[in-house]
């Protein structure tokens, strides 16, 4: 069909922005998080630059398990599988019937293979990061899971880009507000952003799943670190706050990429003036959000 | 000497003390004195030490400071342990003295009555070779494990740049650790501890059962150089580097015990200037640590903010010292610098905006949930076991202990401008984090009244003739972190012939292993931090300065025993 | 805890940008700071007060044949206490307020500085003086004695020559090239 050049331009647009234009975000994030310390703060291209030297350093591996040796490549190659199955201006390009299931999967896959990378390493403080992870994983899951529960119940369709059509052409809804606000806390972990960045803690485990990555596995983990935020807020954006669209995939980006940042900075705000929770009381907190998000799910089943 | 000084002298227990001893020890004690202007020194022959120690702990209310292991052999004495109390409600000092002949064995152990004395005893036994017997825990504490057997650094006959071999193939057994239990082990290079210290904890899940501890890495051989190579007047100069943070305290604290032993008292400007740097180290040592504890729980914002506020306080004692942080403004018998009149608007001014911005930083957090949840009932210290510890300084005021340096043996001019005595009583992180703050604001109230009060007039006593030889002066000084104690003793070749100093983490380190026991592994770095742990003052004693990661031996019967010792 | 945060960050945002521009543009200290110690040759006259009174042994004193005395100084001992240029008597040794002090070159870190001193008007020599302190500040400073006895196995951590002996005051060319190693 002549729709599948179009597929593989979009699939490679959400590549490229999930891949480029990441650390740039990351960069704006970092540069915002300094003005509210006080300080000047590293440039903007701050993130390129370190990745780029990170690259070109020699690297050091704890195991030779070829999987073990594979996997900052896989965790990078998950989440922009990920961005190809996340709206961003236009519908998934990789969508297809049922999606919504294998998104929720896709999306914690590269959370599962830092845990595996954390357990391959060796150290005692990868150790504790990988069961934090878990933990934090296993938090967060069922609110991400009941919110996008929600907007198939209401779109009465599991794929994606119909999920978003369903709401663009019905404006707000009540479950879908409620739904929306749950994900966007649920994006505050998901983007390993304090008070819930709890397995990278610097401070208490020296790094975590990371202490033992070096050189080239660290720039790629971190790579998966910046692009699973931004293709999280383009999942939470698109699905839950569609409007406006114009139908020109240009300026739809554009659009989605100014919602994005703006809920990002939301993050990066809440970041900034907040310690670091215990992982129990992480646990505790989404536990409470996901049942807070039942009644998201409750309002969607008397349709509202 | 003014009146405040000599309260100690008139108090009921300097001329009491060496009768009650006498009565309960059943024997006339060896020597007694009274040394102006504030110590009641007492010689026991050494069966008696114990008893002596447990009439003075039990009856007369002493508490425990430091033990001071001198070689006095060139003196024809022996080794002298002196352990050193605090009669705190009476201003007075105890030092309960034991001669030890040469080759005659050690002395008995007091820390079964004292548990804070664990560490100075073991102390003693590193660098001047007295056994205590009966010690709980005999073993090695600061000198390095490859360090020789036998070979004693504090003796007068080992030079203080020798450098014995190293023992080859000495590496202490890695101790067990508990069945069902991992090892975390938290240093000495650890991203949330300044200095090198090694934790060994250990685990089931994220629940702390024990910790081991080795230290000391920090030796730099300070009291060594004090009695062997330095004289009187740079000793200053050394003291203000035994931290990077307590410079001013410990620069007073010897000066102070200095100018005791030497019978010699600064001009009252002098102890006025004293005061307002030392307060101005106290604002800015309380903000500092703020912003440590803030990044170590993972809030840099605080640690920004907090260093952002402090940072006018540098400047000025920039301008007024002449560095931000050392500032080499003490020399026995006074100060170095005068406080001209063109600097005193800039300190009221940089004090109050300080001041405006504390609050506005204690107002924000107080409602903090996140804060508190991290902070609240973590690392709670108990009012007893900081007692029994003998911990100083914020964290025993945050657990109720009524203690402040300030108060107690009022030094310098604080008798003129006394403080506020900060307590609080839950005794945990989030007593501690309030106990500093308002300790900072209470600083700047104290900066402005010792501004209105200053009087003219010189800023040095100068010495004329040597220091008399057979004297001593202690000396105590409330540091940030808590008391500081320095201890002088009078006859070297123009410099003092012991010179021991304590810091105050050094008691307060002790109270670690029950302050983490059944704690959240996430919380032992913040509970470690709210110790505010200043592990260069801690360690002053060796000159080799060994980097090891080694385990000492540590049993595990002793190490249930150390973190079961506590139960609150 | 909502309030609680709002003025946290209003307390961040009141405060704006603090980071100062340094070392792109150029930081003055300010007046009274301690700096590095200059040294002007010609005040000098070598009584050796500056080396009795340092803390941190920068100074170190010897003499070279009858007339000429050296001082060394080990820049990196400095800890920029002052109390040379306090002591001096000629105003030799100023603080400036240089903090920029960072080298990679070796020879910044030694001053040599000779002094032509007198000798003894009848016997043209240097004379022994009487006492220990008296000794110290024409044989040297910091000869690694315990109770005033000389010792053989004096060297500090630099391992540098110390002192002339008492028995020959004048140790004509023990020198090496390029002064104390």
């Amino acid at each position: 069909m002549s729709a599948l050049p179009g597929i593989l331009g979009l699939t490679l647009l959400n590549v490229a922005v999930a891949l480029l234009l990441s650390p740039l975000v990351e960069g704006v994030l970092r540069k915002l998080k300094a003005f509210i310390h006080s300080r000047q703060g590293p440039p903007l291209t701050q993130p390129y630059l370190d990745l780029l030297k990170l690259l070109g350093k020699e690297d050091l591996r704890t195991s030779s398990d070829p999987f073990y040796r594979a996997a900052p490549a896989l965790s990078l190659a998950s989440v922009l599988l990920l961005a190809a199955m996340v709206p961003m201006g236009a519908s998934p390009p990789m969508g297809f019937a049922g999606d919504i299931v294998v998104l929720i999967y896709v999306a914690a896959m590269s959370a599962v293979i830092l845990i595996l990378v954390a357990y391959g390493s060796g150290s005692p403080y990868a150790f504790v990061g990988g069961s934090r992870e878990m933990m934090v994983l296993l938090a967060v899951e069922p609110v991400v899971a009941v919110t996008l529960v929600v907007g198939a119940m209401k779109s009465g369709s599991l794929a994606t880009g119909e999920i978003l059509a369903w709401n663009h052409a019905n404006g707000p809804s009540m479950s879908m507000v409620l739904a929306g606000i749950a994900l966007l806390l649920a994006l505050q972990a998901q983007a390993g952003k304090l008070p819930f960045d709890i397995p990278e803690a610097d401070q208490e485990i020296m790094g975590g799943p990371l202490v033992e990555q070096s050189g080239p596995r660290l720039a790629l983990l971190r790579w998966t670190l910046w692009a699973k935020q931004l293709v999280f807020a383009f999942l939470l954006v698109e699905l839950f706050v569609p409007w406006p669209r114009t139908g020109w995939l240009g300026v739809d980006l554009l659009l989605a990429l100014v919602k994005v940042m703006v809920v990002l900075v939301l993050v990066a705000l809440v970041d900034v003036v907040n310690p670091r929770l215990r992982v129990e009381q992480a646990m505790g907190y989404y536990l409470r959000v996901a049942f807070a998000s039942l009644a998201a799910l409750a309002f969607a089943v008397i349709g509202m | 000497m003014t009146p405040t000084s000599t309260k100690g002298m008139q108090s009921p227990w300097a001329s009491r003390g060496p009768r009650l001893l006498e009565k309960r020890l059943g024997v006339g004690l060896a020597e007694s004195r009274l040394i102006e202007p504030d110590t009641l020194w007492v010689r026991v022959p050494r069966a008696l030490l114990r008893g002596a120690v447990e009439t003075a702990v039990r009856e007369m209310g002493a508490r425990f400071l430091i033990s001071v292991g001198t070689d006095q052999r060139s003196l024809g004495d022996g080794y002298g342990i002196v352990h050193l109390f605090s009669l705190d409600r009476d201003a007075l000092f105890l030092a309960v003295e034991c001669l030890v002949p040469e080759h005659q064995g050690g002395v008995d152990s007091i820390t079964p009555i004292v548990p804070g004395a664990d560490w100075s005893e073991r102390e003693c036994r590193d660098v001047i070779g007295v056994e205590p017997q009966g010690h709980p825990d005999p073993r090695r504490l600061l000198l390095p494990d490859d360090w020789p057997d036998g070979v004693y650094p504090l003796r007068r006959d080992f030079d203080y740049n020798e450098r014995p071999a190293a023992v080859e193939g000495s590496r202490p057994p890695l101790k067990d650790h508990p069945r069902g239990s991992t090892v975390i082990p938290m240093g000495p290079f650890f991203p949330s501890l300044e200095e090198p210290s090694y934790w060994r904890i250990f685990v089931e899940g994220e629940t702390v059962v024990g910790c081991d501890y080795r230290g000391f890495y920090n030796h730099r051989g300070i009291e060594k150089l004090g009695d062997s190579v330095l004289t009187w007047d740079r000793i200053p100069h050394l003291a203000e580097r035994i931290c990077g943070i307590c410079g001013m305290i410990h620069s007073t604290c010897y000066c102070q015990a200095a100018e005791k032993a030497a019978g010699i008292r600064p001009p009252r400007r002098a102890e006025f200037i004293r005061t307002l740097i030392l307060e101005l180290e106290r604002v800015h040592s309380h903000l500092l640590w703020l912003g440590i504890a803030g990044h170590i729980i993972g809030f840099d914002t605080l640690l920004m903010q907090s260093w952002r506020i402090r940072e006018p306080v540098m400047w000025l004692t920039e301008e007024i010292c002449g560095n931000r942080k050392t500032y080499g403004m003490n020399a026995v018998g006074g100060v170095r610098r005068d406080i001209t009149p063109g600097q005193v608007p800039k300190i009221r001014d940089v004090v109050t905006g300080v001041e405006r911005e504390i609050l506005a930083v204690k107002r924000a957090v107080v409602g903090d949930a996140t804060l508190l949840a991290r902070t609240q009932d973590v690392g709670i210290l108990s009012r007893k076991w900081a007692q029994e510890v003998c911990v100083v300084g914020p964290p025993a005021r945050a657990s109720g202990v009524p203690i402040d340096a300030r108060l107690d043996h009022p030094y310098a001019a604080y008798d003129e401008v006394p403080p506020t005595l900060c307590t609080q009583g839950a005794g945990d992180t989030w007593a501690r984090v309030l106990v500093r703050v308002d300790e900072a604001l209470d600083s700047v109230r104290i900066i402005r009244e010792c501004l209105d009060r200053m009087p003219e007039g010189p800023i040095l006593t100068e010495m004329t003739g040597d220091f008399p030889d057979g004297r001593v002066g202690i000396s105590v000084v409330e540091a940030p972190r808590g008391e500081a104690v320095h201890f002088v003793m009078t006859g070297g070749v123009n410099r003092p012939y012991r010179w021991r100093v304590r810091a105050p983490t050094f008691p307060n380190l002790q109270a670690m292993p029950a302050m983490i026991q059944g704690q959240n592994l996430a919380d032992v770095p913040i509970t470690l931090g709210s110790l505010d742990p200043c592990f260069s003052c801690t360690e002053r004693m060796e000159t080799v300065d060994v980097r090891s990661g080694q385990v000492t031996v540590h049993r595990r019967a002793e190490l249930e025993a150390i973190v079961r010792r506590h139960r609150p | 805890m909502l309030l609680s945060k709002l003025r946290e960050a209003w307390i961040c945002l009141k405060a704006g940008r603090v980071t100062l521009p340094y070392p792109f543009e150029p930081h003055d200290p300010l007046p009274g700071f301690r700096g590095k110690i200059e040294v002007a040759p010609d005040l000098c006259f070598g009584c050796g007060g500056c080396a009795n009174v340092c803390p941190a042994g920068v100074i170190e004193i010897q003499d070279r044949d009858q007339l000429t005395r050296v001082l060394t100084f080990h820049w990196s001992r400095c800890t920029y206490c002052g109390r040379c240029a306090e002591v001096c008597p000629e105003g030799a040794i100023t603080m400036s307020q240089r903090f920029e002090t960072a080298t990679d070159r070796g020879e910044d870190m030694i001053l040599r500085l000779e002094v032509f001193m007198g000798p003894c008007g009848r016997c043209g020599r240097c004379f022994p003086p009487p006492g220990p302190m008296d000794r110290m500040m024409v044989t040297g400073f910091r000869d690694d004695t315990r109770g005033g006895r000389p010792d053989a196995r004096s060297a500090g951590p630099l391992g540098s020559v110390r002192g002339v002996r008492r028995d020959s005051p004048t140790d004509g060319g023990h020198l090496p090239p390029g002064g104390p190693s």
